[in-house]
């Protein structure tokens, strides 16, 4: 065997012969850990939230340190601490409430108009080929066309005021939140569309229960994208044309602190921004993840 | 053959007795790909009777899915007719539930229970949610699920799901249960313990299911009656018994002796397939 094998250039390798075994009883495994739980400060450290929260801390005291330290001239760039309680004083003590509510309103509006009007366009989209040609031609050339741009048109047609917000807001909200729907109800599995008719479901029904929680991870990352486009737009509308509209929003505070070179009321405005956007975006958005998509394992 | 069936007949009702469940006649199926049309079967017949394990077995090719999403209601024959109970089928319904090979076919939004009581009140077999709950648990128990109706889809092995699958489908008490090869994406151990799980259940109430498999022994075993097809396109080879085969003689003279003479008829084929195949190369 060996020698015939040695002949060529490469002996290939043998099979080891060894004596068989079985274990009789398998007694508790020697090992002394299976499973052992981290320490404190690792599980700490675990959570999501408190390593964003050190993050944030830090850039928080970066900006204290530098305008503090390095003396920077307040009305270009105040303190952290400055622009901080500034922020309090006119949330408590002056009508910055009111501007940031009446912000919230319109949004919620144009918000909820773009839903209701994405919804029947999906509605005729998944009923006719028409409609769904529709959909990605209208998407096509109205989602890159950003809401701020039809502003003027707005203001000729409908004047100033929240009317011309809403129709932006619509805009901004509309093609996002249809275009990712649809493309999430054409990527519903086969299986599942058998099931759906299998048990008897056709039209509105199998579109509202099977469709749409099939498509759920799409038409929440639709409504999260509709939702931060929005959000620009109105503060950006309100910049522009907030001052002639007597009543005034966020984006309004924001151009009138500029314009009376109140720069900490600036970036109290800013800051207002960015923690209503951060709470929309990870409280209720993310609640709602949590309590459907996660939970059911469509989506980590 | 004809010993087998005189065995037979004192222990089964003459066919004579009993009326079809399904006929399917002389169905010829075609679907359209992107460049094709496809024959998937071409005038293929047979009964179901009630209490049949009757199973579709063919290599892939022979248009047994094809056939069973046919009777399903999901396709129209462009030849012949498929009739429930006398009945043509024109549509998808709850009198012919499916039970797909995929894991996906469970609701991933819906717990274990939900799936059940889902497919219950939209299929019309429960108006009231209390005894849609009572039907759900009982099935939950009978395959073995008790304390995970509240588990989320996506919790479960690959196993656990097809079991829920099934669940649902028998809780919705078909006239026909339709079974696409809902085995054969599980691992071999999973298999075999499924197909004898399944056997019990319908020891229970001789539920009438029609099975697709391209696995001959999975046929035998769990059939009790196979219709052998041929591949492109589909055509009716032979319809053999197989009542008395389980997995307690797997192996057996009478098995082997079965499973070689199914082997040999579609061996016959895999050759001339092959022959086509490279004719179509060069």
């Amino acid at each position: 065997m060996s020698t015939s094998s040695n002949n060529k250039k490469t002996a290939i390798p043998q099979l080891v012969l060894r004596p068989e075994f079985e274990v009789s009883d398998i007694e508790q495994a020697q090992t002394s850990e299976v499973a052992r739980k981290l320490s404190t400060l690792e599980r700490i450290w675990n959570i999501d939230g408190v390593r964003k929260f050190v993050i944030l801390l830090s850039l928080v005291v970066a900006w204290q340190a530098y305008t503090v330290g390095f003396d920077v001239e307040p009305l270009m760039l105040p303190s952290f601490w400055v622009s901080f309680s500034t922020l309090i004083r006119d949330l408590f003590y002056s009508d910055l409430i009111w501007k940031v509510w009446f912000s919230i309103k319109v949004l919620l509006i144009g918000y909820s108009a773009g839903l209701f009007l994405a919804a029947v366009l999906i509605l005729w989209a998944t009923v006719s080929r028409f409609g769904s040609d529709f959909i990605s031609m209208a998407t096509a050339m109205f989602n890159p066309l950003p809401a701020i741009a039809l502003l003027p048109l707005a203001m000729l047609w409908f004047g100033l005021g929240t009317a011309s917000l809403v129709f932006v807001l619509i805009h901004s909200v509309l093609w996002a939140v249809a275009l990712s729907t649809h493309s999430g109800f054409e990527g519903v599995s086969q299986t599942l569309r058998m099931i759906g008719r299998n048990y008897g479901l056709k039209g509105f029904g199998y579109v509202w229960k099977i469709l749409v929680p099939a498509a759920l991870p799409s038409i929440l990352a639709g409504m999260k994208i509709g939702w931060a486009f929005a959000w620009r737009t109105l503060i950006g509308a309100e910049l522009v044309f907030g001052a002639s509209s007597g009543s005034g929003g966020l984006g309004w505070y924001i151009f009138e602190s500029s314009q009376n070179i109140d720069t900490d009321g600036v970036f109290a405005g800013l800051f207002m921004v960015i923690l209503i956007g951060f709470f929309v975006e990870n409280v209720i958005f993310r609640n709602i993840e949590r309590r459907t998509v996660n939970r059911w394992g469509m989506q980590r | 053959m004809d010993t087998k069936n005189s065995t037979a007949a004192g222990s089964t009702p003459a066919v004579a007795d009993t009326k079809p469940i399904l006929e399917v006649d002389g169905v010829t199926l075609q679907y359209k790909t992107k460049e094709h049309l496809i024959t998937a079967t071409y005038r293929v017949g047979f009964d179901v009777y009630p209490a049949d394990r009757f199973v579709l077995l063919g290599p892939s090719g022979c248009g047994k899915s094809t056939l069973l999403k046919g009777i399903a209601g999901y396709m129209k024959p462009v030849e012949g007719a498929i009739r429930l109970k006398g009945r043509e089928i024109s549509d998808p319904g709850p009198d012919r539930v499916m039970v797909f090979q995929e894991f996906d076919q469970l609701l991933p939004w819906k717990t274990v229970k939900q799936n059940i009581t889902f497919a219950l009140r939209n299929g019309g077999k429960s108006d009231n949610a209390a005894e849609a709950d009572d039907i759900a648990m009982e099935y939950i128990q009978k395959v073995k699920l008790s304390g995970f109706e509240d588990t989320y889809p996506h919790m479960l092995s690959g196993g656990m799901k097809q079991r829920v699958a099934i669940a649902r489908g028998m809780a919705m008490e078909p006239d026909v249960l339709l079974m696409d090869e809902p085995f054969a994406a599980l691992d071999a151990l999973t298999r075999l313990q499924m197909q004898k799980e399944l056997l019990q259940l319908w020891e229970d109430t001789h539920f009438t299911v029609l099975f697709v498999t391209h696995s001959i022994e999975e046929a035998l075993i769990v059939g009790s009656r196979i219709l052998v097809l041929s591949p492109h396109p589909g055509q009716v080879k032979a319809e053999l018994n197989a009542f008395d085969l389980n997995h307690e003689n797997v192996g057996t003279k009478e098995f082997v002796e079965v499973q070689q003479r199914i082997h040999d008829m579609l061996f016959a084929d895999r050759i001339l397939e092959d022959e086509i195949q490279t004719g179509d190369k060069g």
